[in-house]
């Protein structure tokens, strides 16, 4: 057996055995924390969510075989302090894109266009909606985390990640706006990118 | 594209880490691992103590980032105040650098690969539950193919990561478990056949000096004393002396055995611009191979980092860690890591 769990309760006796976890997840948190806010921010928030996973043992919920929940949710603790950071890479991308949008129309140029124009538009609602909402919608599009382990992340029911994930939503779609959307492609758009733990 | 499939593409080409970047974390983690182990078991030791646990950390760091193609140390040593390398040594560097520019490069032909053969050794350290720490060396060969075109599919074929070398009956039984628990599935997969195209293996370019290998290669200046400045502009604070890590930078570039003549000849010039590079061996052997031993000293003055270059050819040789006097175990006077570089050119790879 070599669950999450199981690496953790081992690195409770033989601590060094902890590294493994880093070597699993490492990456995955790094990524997540660069998307959100740069690789600088991600540099030290992968360090320190481990640090803190690592000194931390006791808080990891045994009932969970995956830990990224767990360090998912150390993560996000730790990048709020660079708040700022996000926010000025997502003043960024709904500018840029929207100078972009400018450009002559050829078809392809209109397709690029198209596709900067839907980034401005999502940069723009992300940046609008609720720290909180962010938080819930990203964890599920970006660290691909299920609903329940959502809710483990963040200490609050399922149904609560439900709503907060529906409110997210709707100011996502809002803010797209004449953007051609197909949503008969699936409910929750899982179709493309179905994530590990689904 | 429905709202969610427009947001997971957005910003999906960012965020692949650096081997470099996580290899520092893992240090770090490592680092503090090693320290809560030993804090917990002894809890009177005070400063002798923390001296243990940074040792400790610096061969287990060592160990890590080996491992991951980079060479990281923790301890912090007061910079020597030279000017260069000794004349002895920058006469070496300078006649290698020479010699490097005169004896060509291997020619790969279209089809053709050029191999590097390497043999590794690495100090692996653990730190038991009554907190006493104990060491061992384990070997992990492997096999770089280079494609003529070196944008093409390199192919890297890694050897099991056997202990080798033990040094007491609890460093065995240690070495014993440790690797029972990486084969169980603990660990990271070190072993097989690895292929990425332009030599990203795990679909990360390789990198030295922080840029992609193919790109270093082509820009890095080719002016020692710019080249020099660039190494520790790049190495930050990195490391535990800018001139320590400014020769770990070297030898990591080196034995990737693919750096042209010319800007290996630039790196040798640059070490003898290093304040502390001496010549430590005339006559060091590694892999059966002699060659003139370089060297700085780090860990305060405990460990020196060698690179050995063939003074004929220009080839390095290799490089190695050498204790000066008793780490974690490992007894003075020993090559504690050490990587053999052979480069060949092939007709096939596997």
């Amino acid at each position: 057996m070599n669950t999450d769990r199981d690496i953790i309760r081992r690195s409770r006796d033989s601590p060094a055995e902890f590294a493994a976890l880093y070597d699993r997840h490492a990456s995955v948190i790094y990524r997540y924390a660069a998307r959100r806010a740069g690789d600088f921010v991600a540099d030290d928030v992968t360090s320190e969510t481990f640090l803190a996973a690592f000194e931390g043992l006791d808080s990891f919920d045994e009932r969970w075989e995956d830990a990224r929940p767990w360090l998912f949710g150390i993560a996000t603790n730790l990048r709020r302090r660079h708040h700022r950071a996000e926010a000025r890479l997502l003043k960024a991308m709904a500018r840029s894109a929207s100078r972009e949008a400018g450009v002559d129309s050829t078809e392809v140029v209109a397709a690029q266009v198209d596709a900067a124009t839907a980034t401005a538009r999502l940069a723009k609602s992300l940046k609008a909606m609720p720290a909180i909402d962010r938080e819930t919608l990203l964890l599920y599009a970006w660290a691909d985390l299920s609903y329940e382990g959502i809710a483990g992340a963040m200490g609050v029911p399922v149904g609560t990640v439900r709503s907060r994930l529906n409110r997210a939503r709707r100011i996502l779609r809002t803010g797209l706006g004449p953007v051609k959307l197909d949503e008969t492609e699936s409910d929750h758009g899982r179709l493309a990118a179905a994530p590990r733990n689904a | 594209m429905d709202d969610l499939q427009l947001l997971r593409e957005m910003r999906s080409d960012v965020g692949t880490p650096a081997q470099a970047t996580l290899a520092r974390g893992r240090n770090k983690l490592l680092g503090r691992i090693g320290a809560g182990a030993d804090s917990g078991t002894m809890p009177d030791g005070g400063p002798r103590r923390r001296r243990v646990v940074a040792r400790r950390v610096v061969l287990a760091a060592a160990a890590a980032a080996v491992l991951l193609g980079t060479l990281v140390a923790v301890d912090v040593v007061a910079p020597g105040g030279k000017p260069g390398a000794t004349a002895e040594a920058a006469e070496v560097l300078n006649n290698a650098a020479a010699a490097a520019i005169k004896t060509s490069d291997p020619v790969v032909k279209p089809g053709q690969y050029l191999k590097v053969d390497t043999k590794a050794v690495y100090a692996s350290s653990m730190t038991r539950a009554q907190g006493t720490t104990v060491s061992w060396l384990e070997t992990q060969d492997g096999q770089v193919y280079v494609p003529a075109d070196r944008s093409g599919e390199w192919v890297w074929n890694r050897e099991a990561r056997v202990p080798t070398t033990f040094f007491g009956k609890e460093s065995k039984a240690e070495a014993q478990r440790y690797v029972a628990s990486m084969n169980s599935g603990a660990g990271p997969q070190l072993e097989g056949v690895i292929r990425g195209k332009g030599g990203a293996f795990y679909d990360s370019p390789q990198q030295i000096l922080g840029l992609p290998l193919l790109e270093a290669i082509k820009t890095l200046p080719r002016e020692p004393r710019k080249l020099l400045d660039l190494i520790y502009k790049k190495n930050g604070d990195k490391g535990q002396t800018p001139e320590s890590e400014a020769l770990v930078t070297i030898a990591d570039s080196l034995r990737t055995g693919v750096i042209p003549a010319d800007l290996r000849a630039a790196m040798y010039k640059a070490a003898a611009l290093i304040p502390g590079v001496i010549v430590a061996d005339k006559q060091a052997t590694l892999d059966g191979r002699k060659g003139v031993a370089l060297g700085i000293l780090w860990a305060e003055g405990k460990a020196r980092q060698d690179i050995i270059v063939d003074p004929e050819t220009g080839m390095m040789i290799g490089e190695r860690n050498v204790s000066l006097a008793a780490l974690d175990g490992i007894p003075a006077n020993t090559a504690f890591g050490w990587t053999a570089v052979k480069i060949s050119v092939v007709d096939s790879a596997p």
